[in-house]
């Protein structure tokens, strides 16, 4: 049975693309639904999926699965061929606890530095709260990297389900130039050269839908050329 | 290898309350360690266990597991016949999505109406953005008891993970008498009824730490009278 993945606008929506990255890096097929936020219609097309009324929703036969991390759960179990945990049972509790810590967390980070791919990258000055958000990632990242990491150049090694968690904490930390140490900065790297978030950044660039709520120069926009 | 979970105060820590009540009815066997929050020296205990800073953390040999959802995901896995999630995949896909949608929301809900297992029923009056959350849960809760939830009293039929996160909002719900639909009440009676409900309650009502900031009525602490008889040492 196909699966089709109902997304929102790639260049803000930073929910959609972390199953979007997994699926596309991991080699799982789908079809995109992608409708535009907030715009007339969009709350009806969403709901029309999923009654918590938000993206992604990954349609999967007579399943529909909302909230990105349990679509990730569920493809990890679907298609455990596409390894999206990591094998060592110690690096999975690691990798699921992290992975929660996003779903839940961060939130004074994502407030003050929306994703925007378009947005060409120009520091911005943290809040208290948003500054120690990026301690703790950055930390976490480190020890990932220094604990798990021996077998790729992602956190557990191999690009794995916490690895499309933090995907659009990567963006943000790069869109806002943010300061991290060596480890994370090559870990940054890594992420952004997977073919997957070259693919999704030039559709993003592409877009023309604009937020000003996710703009923060607004009401400048500022756009990579 | 023995377990261990690292939590927080029963009468409060909503999320210490979704694992342990989790592991309690299914009968998975583990030591407790209670870390009364906001205390002297209770940030570097927590922080000794896991860098996160957060209870509730699960000690499994090596592992050292922190958040609810992770935690029981681990269990799951872990003791795969304590049966934490529904066994039909279409109903755990919708276990793990309702799962979800509290691990990271209903926070207008949360901020309104802290757990607290010694406060008295007493209705409480719901901004616009909390009685939406309401809305929501209680139609989610309604949907999964309708679709998947013949085989008992439970969101899914048996007792599942996903009850396990929305325990702490089944506590909310009953102390600040909220309004909900008949299949939602039911819903809370079942879940009110568990031996480990009673178990962690009565040990909540024992606690004497106070926490300002999870107190509705504050400076007042209304505590049941149970509690106020029943003196900690």
């Amino acid at each position: 049975m196909a699966l089709t993945l109902v997304i929102g606008n790639k260049n803000y929506s930073s929910w959609s693309f972390r199953p979007w990255i997994a699926m596309t890096t991991a080699g799982i097929a789908f079809t995109e639904e992608l409708i535009p936020l907030y715009e007339p219609g969009s709350k009806e097309r969403i709901l029309a999926h999923s009654p918590a009324g938000k993206v992604p929703v990954l349609i999967d036969g007579d399943m529909r699965v909302w909230e990105s991390l349990a679509i990730l759960e569920h493809l990890a179990e679907r298609f455990p061929a596409a390894q999206l945990w990591p094998a060592d049972p110690v690096a999975r509790a690691h990798a699921r606890a992290i992975a929660a810590e996003m779903h839940a967390g961060f939130v004074a980070l994502r407030r003050h530095c929306p994703m925007s791919f378009w947005r060409p990258a120009k520091p911005r000055e943290l809040t208290a709260e948003a500054a120690a958000d990026v301690v703790r990632i950055d930390a976490m990242w480190s020890e990932c990297r220094a604990r798990f990491g021996g077998g790729g150049p992602f956190l557990f090694g191999r690009f794995s389900a916490a690895d499309a968690m933090y995907a659009p904490i990567v963006q943000r930390l790069q869109a806002y130039a943010i300061e991290v140490g060596a480890a994370s900065r090559a870990y940054i790297e890594a992420m952004t050269v997977l073919p997957a978030w070259q693919q999704w950044r030039a559709a993003a660039l592409k877009e023309s839908w604009v937020l000003p709520h996710c703009e923060v120069d607004w009401p400048e926009v500022t756009r990579a050329a | 290898m023995a377990l261990t979970l690292v939590f927080g105060n029963k009468n409060y820590s909503s999320w210490s309350f979704r694992p342990w009540i989790a592991m309690t009815t299914a009968g998975i066997p583990f030591t407790e360690e209670l870390i009364p929050l906001f205390g002297p020296g209770s940030r570097e205990r927590i922080l000794a266990h896991s860098p996160a800073g957060k209870v509730p953390i699960l000690l499994d040999g090596e592992a050292r597991v922190w958040e609810s959802l992770a935690i029981l995901e681990h269990l799951a896995e872990r003791f795969p016949a304590a049966g934490l999630w529904p066994s039909d995949p279409k109903a755990r896909a919708h276990a793990r999505a309702v799962a979800a949608e509290m691990h990271a929301g209903f926070v207008p809900l949360r901020n309104h109406c802290p757990m607290n297992f010694w406060r008295p029923v007493m209705r409480r009056d719901l901004p616009a953005d909390v009685a939406a959350n309401v809305e929501r849960i209680d139609a989610m809760w309604s949907d999964c008891r309708a679709r998947f939830g013949r085989d008992g009293p439970f969101l899914f039929g048996r007792f599942s993970a996903a009850d396990a996160m929305y325990a702490p909002v089944v506590s909310r719900f009953h102390t600040y008498d909220v309004d909900v639909s008949s299949a939602a009440r039911a819903y809370m009676d079942a879940m009110m009824a568990l031996p480990a409900w009673a178990q962690w309650k009565a040990a909540a009502l024992k606690e004497e730490w106070v926490l300002a900031e999870d107190e509705p009525d504050w400076p007042t602490v209304h505590r049941v009278p149970e509690a106020t008889g029943a003196a900690p040492q």
